[in-house]
């Protein structure tokens, strides 16, 4: 066990040194980007000038400031050359972006006028990528692997499926996220627990939980007629509001329901295989009193997610002296329904893990039938 | 009946038929814990500090969403405390990732959706960026601390003299499975949350290298892998706790 664990730490160790090196190379990466050249600031202390402070109308104290910023070009046919150019900013930063001393950013520089357009963030990623899998694979050791693959996984399919939206140009985008979640799910769990009787049941469970909940309240959707449903107040639509909401519901359902199941499933399964004189109505009972656990923070999560991310809008709503009612509308109202949406899912999942649980019961008890 | 009104009211119906009393409790700890991510925003858009209100609020949190959510009140103690630690330690992490990828404020369609709206509000973005982060991450935090506290506490149940090499050995086990149930939900979660996000990032023709260092882009990722980071801690530091925890009561028996 001490060995396993020793050598669980080397190749954490070894990810994390891969991994720093991989940051730095991406830090000092020039030339892979193909819009935008790479810049770094040259100023040791870069010189900051009040222009003017500000107070709008609702009272909202602010500064104008601007920095006066040297930088040199890194990449593209500019490479070499230095320029100096000015930023505009405001301390609080919300649409507006600080630079700071010897920090590299993009710049687009049309007709030897240099514009920032960002940051350069991606080696913070790499960072925390690195310290994610490191972490991973010296707590959780093996199957690691299994998770960091399936992940990747995830995130390749979901690439797909935009490629494919944005192909079909938005048509038929409930019947493409419902076949995406098949997907999804079938090869999730497929990754996890290997192609077996559990894994079938666990995935029956999940497809059942995720398309029923999401009938169900596509239901009370039209039969309520769909009131206060803001579908304009959607970020970044480029097609159609209605159906990327209802994209994003069906997304967001499936992770949960799938970890639900899992855990349910994988339970009883150990459940009936440890004790063989378990009847129906003890399964279904200890199905129950695990959802009843999981289901309260499963719900949490999700709630968190979705609500959390409105948040930096609903504050300058509400900032600007909106009603509460008002800002809720415009920033939180279609979060909250996903979230509602997602959380039916999640209780009705308790119930077709558990109704899926007692295939193996029937089986198994057919199977002994058969041996006697 | 709006809606989102009648979706609530069949929420709570099913939480009450399939979870009985702990159902009913569940829903109040989502209801209560969306409240208080409101009342977060509304304090914060008064101008109160940020830091100040992320502290206050991450035990109000944990404590609605861990002890409504668990009746076990061993498991929840022990949840709290460590779910507690794991939020500051991801807390101090989030504040050094983001001051290193400078992903906060409004997204690039800002513009549009701001017209009317203060684009100098005198708050702090940045700031407000790491209490969404935390508050993002908090979730799955609690989650994981509770499942593993349940797990361990069965396992010391069943077999009262485990020592402590073998409970962590078994908490690393118990960990494994947690961080399966959690990742999934992270993940499509935020896929869910940002999908017409990707979308205008793929139509409007943006490459892989200008996705990866756009702001709403980086700060998705790094919540995701923040959430990650903080249910890993919770699987050895629950174990931690309680096995110290598990001592002191040893401790009390022995002295009944």
């Amino acid at each position: 066990m001490k060995a396993k664990n020793k050598k669980r730490y080397i190749i954490a160790l070894i990810v994390a040194v891969i991994g720093l090196v991989l940051t730095a190379c991406t830090y000092f990466a020039t030339n892979i980007y193909s819009r935008d050249d790479v810049a770094v600031i040259t100023d040791n202390v870069i010189k900051d000038r009040l222009i003017e402070k500000d107070k709008d109308v609702y009272n909202n104290v602010d500064q104008t400031r601007e920095q006066t910023l040297h930088l040199k070009v890194l990449s593209g046919k500019y490479k070499g050359r230095t320029f100096t150019t000015k930023n505009v900013y405001y301390p609080s930063q919300m649409v507006s972006q600080k630079y700071r001393a010897r920090q590299r950013i993009f710049v687009n520089i049309k007709k030897g006028d240099p514009a920032i357009v960002n940051p350069k963030r991606d080696w913070v990623l790499v960072l925390a990528l690195t310290v994610t899998i490191a972490l991973m694979i010296a707590i959780v050791g093996r199957h690691s692997f299994a998770l960091i693959i399936s992940m990747a996984l995830s995130w390749l399919i979901f690439y797909l499926v935009i490629v494919l939206d944005v192909h079909m140009n938005g048509a038929h985008i409930i019947l493409l996220f419902s076949l995406a979640d098949i997907i999804f799910s079938f090869f999730g769990l497929l990754i996890d627990q290997g192609f077996n009787k559990k894994m079938l049941a666990t995935w029956l469970a999940t497809l059942l939980g995720v398309f029923i909940s999401f009938g169900l309240c596509y239901l009370v959707m039209q039969l309520t007629g769909e009131s206060e449903m803001k579908y304009e107040t959607g970020d970044y639509a480029t097609q159609d509001p209605r159906g990327i909401f209802l994209a994003q519901t069906l997304l967001g359902i499936l992770g949960a329901v799938m970890d639900e199941s899992t855990d349910i499933i994988s339970s009883l399964y150990e459940l009936v295989q440890t004790r063989k004189d378990i009847t129906v109505n003890q399964l279904i009972k200890s199905g129950r009193t695990m959802g009843q656990e999981i289901m309260g923070p499963l719900i949490n999560v999700l709630v968190l997610i979705f609500i959390s991310g409105a948040l930096p809008m609903t504050i300058i709503y509400l900032r600007d002296n909106n009603s509460l009612g008002s800002a809720f509308g415009f920033t939180l109202s279609l979060g909250a329904t996903q979230s509602v949406i997602s959380a039916i899912g999640i209780v009705l999942t308790v119930i077709f893990a558990t109704g899926c649980s007692l295939l193996f019961l029937k089986n198994k008890k057919w199977k002994w039938g058969k041996k006697e | 009946m709006s809606t989102l009104t009648a979706l609530i009211i069949v929420l709570a119906i099913l939480m009450t038929i399939v979870g009985g009393e702990t159902g009913i409790r569940s829903f109040f700890s989502v209801l209560i814990n969306t409240m208080l991510l409101i009342l977060v925003a509304i304090l914060i858009s008064w101008g109160i500090s940020i830091p100040i209100l992320i502290l206050i609020f991450i035990p109000l949190k944990l404590v609605t969403i861990i002890f409504l959510g668990t009746h076990d009140y061993t498991v929840a103690k022990n949840s709290f405390y460590a779910a507690f630690l794991v939020c500051l330690i991801v807390s101090v992490l989030i504040l050094g990732c983001q001051w290193l990828a400078q992903a906060a404020g409004m997204g690039p369609e800002a513009g549009e959706v701001l017209v009317g709206l203060s684009q100098m509000p005198g708050l702090s973005y940045p700031m407000i960026a790491v209490a969404v982060a935390i508050f993002s991450s908090l979730g799955a935090i609690a989650e994981a601390a509770v499942a593993m506290s349940s797990g361990l506490l069965e396992i010391k149940k069943h077999n009262p003299n485990i020592s402590r090499m073998n409970l962590i050995a078994s908490g690393n086990r118990i960990g494994s499975d947690v961080l399966g149930t959690a990742m999934n939900t992270i993940l499509f979660g935020m896929f869910g949350s940002f999908l017409s996000l990707f979308l205008w990032y793929f139509r409007l023709n943006y490459s892989m290298g200008e996705v990866l260092n756009e702001k709403l882009f980086v700060n998705e990722a790094l919540i995701i892998m923040y959430s990650l980071i903080g249910v890993l801690l919770t699987v050895p530091l629950s174990t931690i706790f309680l096995s110290r925890g598990m001592n002191k009561n040893g401790v009390k028996d022995g002295s009944k």
